[in-house]
């Protein structure tokens, strides 16, 4: 029987080449953006999973909040050294702990390669406990106890020591320290949180010089040291993270407020790190789960749109198929028989596109890693776990686009349509006109959704930021620079191709994450403020540099000595100092923390961090010395990039020749800000493309059928008198209706599901209307384009004719 | 063998109501051979769907075999219809995808006939009807006396108790239409119930007996010689 049914669905296909051809291909490509898609997921769901301990694993985190308001002020991925030692005296719970912290960018020479690397830290060895490493060589357990030991990967290794044997070899950092090699492990896997490239002994950090073991033991305040717990199986850690409060009040009380009442610790398991962790500090950036749910939706939508297509297709075409279905009633074939043939057509042709669509995605995936930043490979989809209910997707979108269709057929009058009396249109074209609503619908969505991605994209590359963020290059400073840092200006500035150079804790584009404690005179007394106010050291020359407006007072000067004793705030700072008025600020004293002065200057408000930020105020001051600066800006004259560029690789090599160089042009941080979204834009254009191109051909594929079921009433028409014109237009106007059924359907939901993602940026636009007008005026034109060639077609023929194959 | 009485069929539209079958009565005896005539829209397409199985009578009694069959569900109705009823149509009706013998093969497939026996008796009816040697053939490569050939091949090829005929001839020349005739007779001589909805006087007169219909009821009744 079954063989019987797969015959003639074969023989069909075959038949009906144009129809069998929108079938497939919808379905191709239907289930290829799936697979892609599923791949992708997948490849987010699993990070960090490859570890034999991962569900026992734990990221004890710190956060704290404003005690007055409640509102979290900063969420940290990380925590003080002061707290592990403690966390594991006080809880026997805590099987294993390891750390992890970085020293930032370091410099790394083996005689004469020099390479700055970023992927280094400084890690102890309970790591290859609590984490599964790879060790190619060496055996981290044993040697990396030792201070000024490094285990580095195999990429690394190759970098710096070629086809030689690493272990052994001795590599100096920043001109400082000499590291010796004691290991090489695999590169961490792409589904990683972190991908360290060299990681040094933790007890390198007890060395003096670098850290010392006395204050890393007290240290509370440089939460920058990420720190993982193991626990049992089975153990619930909401019953550690409940000990905790009591944990910091037992640790940290000094008087005065309750610790536990503005900073906090809890847990996060290892694996929701990556889709589910957005702390102000993490290793990485983090994927998003938002994200997953929008291209699972996306996924969904087209897949959907392809089945629709199936499902009209075949309805409107059995007109053509109602004498088979007569024939086999007739000669004995019941309902369920019918239905049972054409849901094994609509499986078999499922079938046919899954294998195609396997094909599709293997050569899909490059395209889809470049767009998204993943480097996904088909070996995930092809895992049995995966595979096997791949396999039985085209059972389900069989099932799911063939039901209504079967149902549809089966039900035919036998000896009507054998007579060619049936009117096949009956009950099945409203259920038609619906599908082809929802697909026009989902079609209009995607199309608003693109829209509104890429004004946002636009609007935060344009908005004014308050800064001249044009021309300007930051690159790290290190202690060869900074001590010489006013020759090294001079030499700068001795050349007319640089305009500005100025030092800074932090630079824009990075966060701002560090806060103190302020007060302001009021009356009589110099009052502590709630204000929470970020801060960034900088010299005379950052604000300049960035053309940075004051609306108020002076930026710092020289003519003031070392000025030390001002503050420079930005407007939103003065609003929640309760300062009336910018002018108001001036000469009021001040303290930050333990720094007493006056506040000097008011800044225009800029935005500092990306626009996903808001404006937070701000205080800007100068560092007492030793230095923190963590940055050098240079402002360069317009057109005259390459000679600044050369200028200052030049001075570069004469203040540091043991550090290689590393600038970046702050429009191209900038840019890179807003890479998820690029992306994300990206993908939701190339998706809607997709689903309008399916959407159409579904709807080229029901014109014409639809149409040569009405040559009788055109010929008529035409032997009447109407003009092309006139039947194009009548026979467009159905369709074009159900289009805008479906704007007004797609309108309110698409202005819903933008409005949510929108949610995301403190900075945003107003959904445009005009996004909605296009978004409905593109489907109607591409609809209407669609419809008017069968249409034109049908009224540019010969009436006569038409009227005699009635 | 079947036995109507007092049967009706009222198409209903809208402000329209069509009597097709009006307490319609008649009754045909195993073996016999019976030509129904009568103009358009007398009601005699109504009358072989209901006899065919393929449609409801909304009132009346209608025994088949001595079962009353009136008011069987759908999935009964088929029960019965593919054991014991052959169809042959004016024009044809065959499934063009299929090949002669696949179209002839059909009806043993629903009736879950085993493969090999399929083929024996498939083979065995088309030898009978002299078109196996155009079995790999596909109907639209079949001249029309051809075609009608394999429709009566499939029909008889599981050896039903009842073949209905609508207007077997009407769509072939008449050479071809007396060979489909000849073949009707030969299976009613070997023991087959046929019932034919016919036009034509000359193909009625194959028959052993003409009932002639008017306004959905019959107004006369030719035994023929």
């Amino acid at each position: 029987m079954i063989r019987n049914y797969l015959k003639i669905a074969i023989r069909n296909l075959m038949k009906y080449k144009s129809i069998s051809f929108i079938n497939l291909f919808g379905l191709t490509v239907g289930i290829t953006c799936c697979m892609l898609i599923l791949g992708y997921i997948l490849h987010e769901l699993s990070y960090d999973r490859y570890h034999a301990n991962a569900e026992n694993i734990y990221r004890v985190e710190r956060s704290w909040r404003n005690p007055e308001t409640g509102m979290p002020s900063l969420e940290l991925g990380s925590v003080a050294p002061a707290i592990a030692p403690l966390l594991e005296n006080d809880f026997e719970v805590i099987q294993a702990l390891t750390r992890l912290v970085s020293p930032g960018r370091v410099s790394l020479r083996y005689e004469d390669k020099l390479f700055n690397e970023q992927a280094a830290y400084y890690a102890d060895e309970h790591f290859f406990k609590v984490f599964d490493v790879e060790m190619v060589k060496g055996n981290p357990e044993a040697s990396f106890q030792d201070p000024f030991s490094m285990i580095i990967t195999e990429e690394v290794a190759a970098k710096y020591f070629g086809s030689e044997d690493p272990i052994g070899k001795v590599i100096r950092m920043d001109s400082q320290y000499n590291l010796k090699v004691v290991g090489v492990f695999k590169d961490f896997p792409s589904n990683s949180h972190l991908h360290p490239g060299i990681m040094i002994s933790f007890n390198t950090l007890k060395d003096p010089e670098i850290y010392g073991e006395e204050v890393m033991r007290n240290d509370w305040s440089n939460n920058s040291f990420f720190t993982y717990v193991l626990l049992p199986e089975q153990y619930n850690h909401k019953d550690l993270e409940a000990q905790f409060p009591a944990f910091l009040d037992r640790h940290r009380q000094d008087g005065g407020d309750k610790p536990s009442k503005y900073t906090f610790l809890n847990l996060t398991p290892l694996t929701s790190i990556h889709l589910h962790s957005k702390k102000d500090l993490e290793l990485e950036e983090n994927g998003d789960i938002g994200r997953v749910y929008i291209f699972s939706a996306i996924a969904l939508f087209i897949l959907l749109i392809a089945c629709i297509n199936y499902m009209n297709l075949s309805t409107a075409r059995s007109v053509l198929r109602a004498k088979e279905i007569g024939i086999r009633k007739v000669v004995g074939a019941g309902k369920g028989e019918l239905v049972a043939q054409f849901l094994c057509e609509a499986v078999l042709i499922s079938w046919i596109a899954t294998l195609l669509a396997f094909g599709f995605t293997w050569l899909g995936l490059p395209w889809l890693n470049k767009v998204s930043g993943q480097s996904l490979t088909i070996d995930s989809l092809l895992r049995w776990e995966v595979f096997i209910p791949l396999l039985l997707l085209p059972f389900v979108v069989g099932f799911f686009s063939g039901i209504y269709p079967a149902l549809f057929l089966s039900s035919f009058k036998p000896i009507r349509v054998l007579k060619g009396v049936a009117s096949i249109n009956g009950g099945g074209i409203s259920l038609r006109q619906l599908l082809v609503v929802v697909q026009f619908s989902l079609s209009i969505m995607l199309i608003i959704g693109t829209v509104v991605v890429y004004r946002q994209l636009q609007f935060m590359q344009q908005t004014a930021l308050g800064f001249e963020r044009e021309h300007v290059v930051t690159f790290p400073i290190n202690t060869a620079i900074d001590e010489n840092f006013e020759a090294f200006r001079s030499e700068l500035l001795a050349s007319p191709a640089l305009k500005e150079v100025g030092r800074s804790s932090l630079v824009p584009t990075q966060r701002l994450l560090d806060a103190a404690g302020s007060y302001i005179r009021l009356g009589d007394t110099l009052a502590p403020t709630s204000a929470e106010i970020k801060f960034v050291t900088v010299d005379d020359h950052f604000i300049p540099a960035y053309g940075i407006e004051m609306v108020a007072g002076r930026n710092f000067s020289r003519e003031f000595g070392q000025d030390t004793a001002a503050f420079v705030i930005n407007e939103a700072a003065a609003r929640v100092l309760g300062l009336p008025s910018a002018e108001d600020a001036i000469g009021k004293e001040f303290q930050y923390h333990n720094r007493k002065g006056r506040l000097v200057g008011v800044m225009r408000d800029f935005h500092f961090e990306s626009l996903h930020q808001r404006i937070l105020p701000l205080v800007f001051f100068k560092p007492l010395p030793p230095f923190e600066y963590g940055a050098v800006s240079v402002k360069i004259a317009g057109q005259q990039v390459p000679a600044a560029l050369a200028q200052l690789e030049n001075s570069w090599k004469r203040f540091s020749p043991e550090t290689p160089l590393e600038y970046s042009f702050l429009d191209d941080t900038y840019a890179q800000l807003y890479q998820a979204e690029q992306r994300q834009g990206t993908i939701f254009t190339i998706f809607s493309c997709i689903a309008i191109a399916i959407a159409c051909l579904g709807l080229f594929g029901l014109s014409a059928f639809t149409i040569s079921q009405r040559v009788k009433e055109i010929g008529i028409r035409k032997v009447l008198g109407a003009d092309t014109s006139t039947i194009v237009a009548l026979l467009s106007k159905d369709f074009l209706k159900l289009v805008l059924v479906a704007a007004i359907i797609a309108f309110p939901l698409a202005w819903w599901a933008m409005d949510q993602w929108l949610q995301d940026f403190a900075y945003r636009i107003d959904i445009p209307v005009w996004a909605f007008l296009l978004a409905g005026m593109l489907a109607a034109v591409v609809a209407f384009l669609t419809i008017s060639y069968q249409a034109v077609k049908a009224a540019l023929s010969n009436p006569v004719k038409n009227l005699r194959t009635e | 063998m079947i036995k109507i009485s007092n049967l009706e069929k009222i198409y209903r539209t809208e402000d329209v109501e069509t009597v097709a079958l009006n307490k319609l009565t008649f009754e045909v005896k195993e073996g016999e051979f019976v030509a129904v005539m009568g103009p358009s829209g007398c009601g005699k397409s109504t009358l072989l769907n209901i006899l065919g199985l393929l449609d409801d009578p909304d009132s009346g009694s209608f025994l088949f075999d001595g079962i009353e069959v009136a008011g069987f569900n759908e999935r009964k109705r088929a029960e019965l219809r593919k054991r014991n009823i052959g169809f042959v149509f004016q024009s044809f009706n065959l499934i063009d995808e299929l090949t002669v013998f696949e179209n002839v093969e059909l009806p043993l497939i629903y009736l879950g006939v085993k493969e090999e026996d399929r083929k024996k008796r498939v083979e065995e009816v088309l030898d009978k009807m002299q078109i196996m040697h155009r079995r790999n053939h596909y109907p639209q490569q079949l001249s029309g006396g051809q075609q009608q050939r394999v429709a009566v091949a499939r029909a008889v090829v599981n050896k039903p108790k009842l073949i209905l005929a609508d207007e077997p001839t009407g769509n072939l020349d008449s050479s071809n239409g007396n060979e489909v005739m000849e073949l009707l007779t030969d299976l009613n001589e070997q023991g087959t119930t046929i019932i034919m909805v016919t036009h034509s006087e000359h193909d009625a007169r194959y028959s052993h007996r003409i009932i002639r219909m008017l306004d959905g009821q019959t107004v006369m009744e030719n035994i023929m010689a």
